[in-house]
């Protein structure tokens, strides 16, 4: 019943900055498959694009536009995968049920993560428990969630929610997962549309990529690998700063405790 | 209110399994692994034919079984290197082994154009890897020279009536860009058609589809002519490989393989080299026009046979 109320209406209200990714994104992946060259200007627009968002102020990057992003980029990437490299008929059924099984993790944690978010955000659970009344100097205020967010935790303007201490391991297992299917999912790709060579008697990886731009499916296919190149790049670099920053703070207390058992 | 919940979930169970199905793609699946000659039984599944007019002066049989049990993996840098020295190759690109005599006799017949360099790397591997093998061989070279689309099924119909006249009882058929890895891959023929390059590095190693019967294939002579050979219709690229492979079907003869650790092969990257071509709509009617278009139908105008050092060069016009 309330599905399609008042199609035109419903029409009216949806947001344009979440709806703008789904048609940017495409283009420009599109626009990619031109050649080279032009891969390499747009992978560098997109690139910096992505580093001039993160280096605004965070109050600022409140639109929906972000989370669009992220959700336009899986879904293209994902589209690329079933519709044009297994289509070249050179991924077996086990390659497949690997990835697709990998990305449903992927979705799954990321799912838990937001609904956690959400579940923290209506209830306010956290704000009495986790976090002291009084802003300390380790706490701000998130503007977006209204909540105070400790130093440890975040907004993510990428997924458009908080991470907080209740739902921290699913983002932490989120990214990991994302990681991986990813880097699957290229390594994949990659030797699909470039000629491979073998890794140390058991790896397959891609060597030669020059003879991709001669067809439409085999481009897009590349263009979207080297997309997805550069979210396991970031990826990378957001598990590493968990690694260094937040992982030891987070399990400096459970340290403790083993520290003190072993003393006593 | 319970029914109502049941039906939900069955509902959810039953829209995920479609969506799996359709996720999985069922058409569209490479293979890792499919039926083969098991190492052990490969000797007994070979054809041993020698050519009509083949004669040896070596009494001792040659031996097949290390051949078969040989894992090495031959670096592709022969390709880029010379040749031998006393590799008693004869004029026309054919050798058979002194020191023994040999079981097997194959002609191995390469469709080509335009790729010189590829052309010479091709014939130093393969006779660097034949010669290992201790079978007699001999390799046609078939060089469309007019500027029509390449017509790989014709070419190979013209170096086999070639092979065949000179008493080959097994054919090869063979692309330029092709070079065999493992030496356990013998040139020669098993009781059914072969399909030997079923793990092509290019590919990942995996087999695009089961029927494929595409880049380097073993036929015996006979079935070659049963089948009345491969299509002359198929100018440009793609599709008369499966047709080959139609005409095989029609005639209830199954085609083998050998296992893909066995198979392995590497393609040669060159320029404008199309990855999987389109599917030609002359497919559609293979089996009808197989009695008809073939062997038995081939006209073409020969322009030169050299027998060159390594090769015998048949130019055509097709």
């Amino acid at each position: 019943m309330d599905i399609l109320p008042y199609g035109p209406k419903l029409s009216k209200k949806v947001d344009m900055s979440a709806v703008l990714p789904f048609v940017i994104l495409p283009l420009l992946l599109v626009i990619a498959t031109i050649s080279r060259s032009v891969t390499i200007v747009v992978m560098i627009f997109i690139g910096m694009g992505a580093m001039y968002a993160q280096s605004r102020p965070r109050q600022k990057n409140r639109s929906q536009f972000f989370y669009s992003w992220t959700l336009s980029s899986g879904v293209c990437m994902f589209l690329v995968f079933e519709l044009g490299v297994l289509r070249l008929l050179e991924i077996t059924q086990l390659e497949n049920l690997v990835f697709l099984l990998l990305l449903a993790s992927t979705c799954y944690f990321f799912y838990k993560m937001r609904a956690v978010a959400d579940f923290e955000l209506s209830t306010g659970n956290s704000k009495g428990k986790e976090y002291s009344p009084v802003l300390t100097s380790d706490s701000y205020y998130c503007q977006i969630c209204q909540l105070e967010v400790n130093e440890r935790f975040f907004h993510s303007i990428w997924w458009d929610c908080c991470v907080l201490r209740p739902n921290y391991s699913y983002f932490l297992a989120g990214q990991v997962f994302a990681f991986a299917t990813l880097l699957y999912g290229t390594n994949l790709g990659l030797t699909t549309v470039c000629q491979p060579f073998i890794f140390y008697e058991t790896i397959l990886m891609p060597e030669d990529c020059t003879d991709v731009y001669y067809d439409f499916n085999l481009a897009i296919c590349f263009v979207a690998c080297v997309y997805g190149l550069g979210y396991v790049l970031v990826t990378t670099l957001v598990l590493i700063r968990q690694l260094l920053i937040y992982i030891p703070k987070y399990s400096e207390p459970k340290w403790r405790k083993i520290v003190n058992v072993l003393t006593v | 209110m319970r029914h109502y919940a049941l039906k939900k979930k069955v509902l959810y169970c039953g829209v995920v399994i479609v969506i799996l199905i359709i996720l999985l793609h069922p058409d569209r699946n490479a293979r890792r692994s499919y039926s083969y000659i098991a190492k052990e039984n490969i000797l007994n599944s070979l054809r041993q034919e020698i050519a009509n007019n083949f004669s040896t002066t070596a009494l001792a049989d040659c031996d097949y079984y290390d051949v078969i049990h040989d894992d090495t993996t031959l670096p592709l840098s022969i390709a880029e290197g010379d040749l031998v020295e006393n590799h008693r190759i004869r004029e026309g690109g054919e050798y058979a082994p002194v020191e023994c005599r040999p079981r097997f006799s194959t002609a191995i017949i390469v469709p080509y154009r335009d790729t010189a360099e590829q052309l010479r790397g091709f014939l130093v591997f393969m006779h660097m890897f034949l010669r290992r093998q201790h079978i007699h061989y001999r390799i046609y070279v078939v060089e469309q020279v007019d500027s029509r689309p390449f017509n790989r099924a014709k070419l190979i119909n013209i170096g086999s009536l070639a092979a065949m006249r000179a008493g080959f009882p097994c054919l090869v058929l063979h692309d330029v860009d092709l070079l065999p890895l493992k030496l356990a891959n013998i040139y020669a023929c098993t009781e059914q058609p072969r399909h030997m390059s079923c793990s092509i590095n290019k590919y990942r190693f995996v087999l695009p589809y089961l029927n494929l019967f595409d880049g380097a294939v073993s036929i015996s002579s006979k079935q070659f002519k049963l089948v009345n050979g491969m299509s002359n219709k198929y100018f440009g690229w793609g599709g008369d490989d499966d047709d080959l492979y139609t005409r095989l079907e029609a005639h209830c003869i199954e085609m083998s393989r050998f296992e893909p650790s066995t198979s392995q092969y590497h393609m040669v990257p060159h320029e404008g080299q199309q990855k999987r071509p389109k599917k030609s709509e002359l497919l559609a009617n293979a089996k009808e026009r197989m009695s008809s278009d073939g062997l038995n139908s081939l006209k073409y105008t020969e322009v030169a046979t050299v027998l060159h050092p390594l090769f015998t060069h048949i130019m055509v016009d097709l």
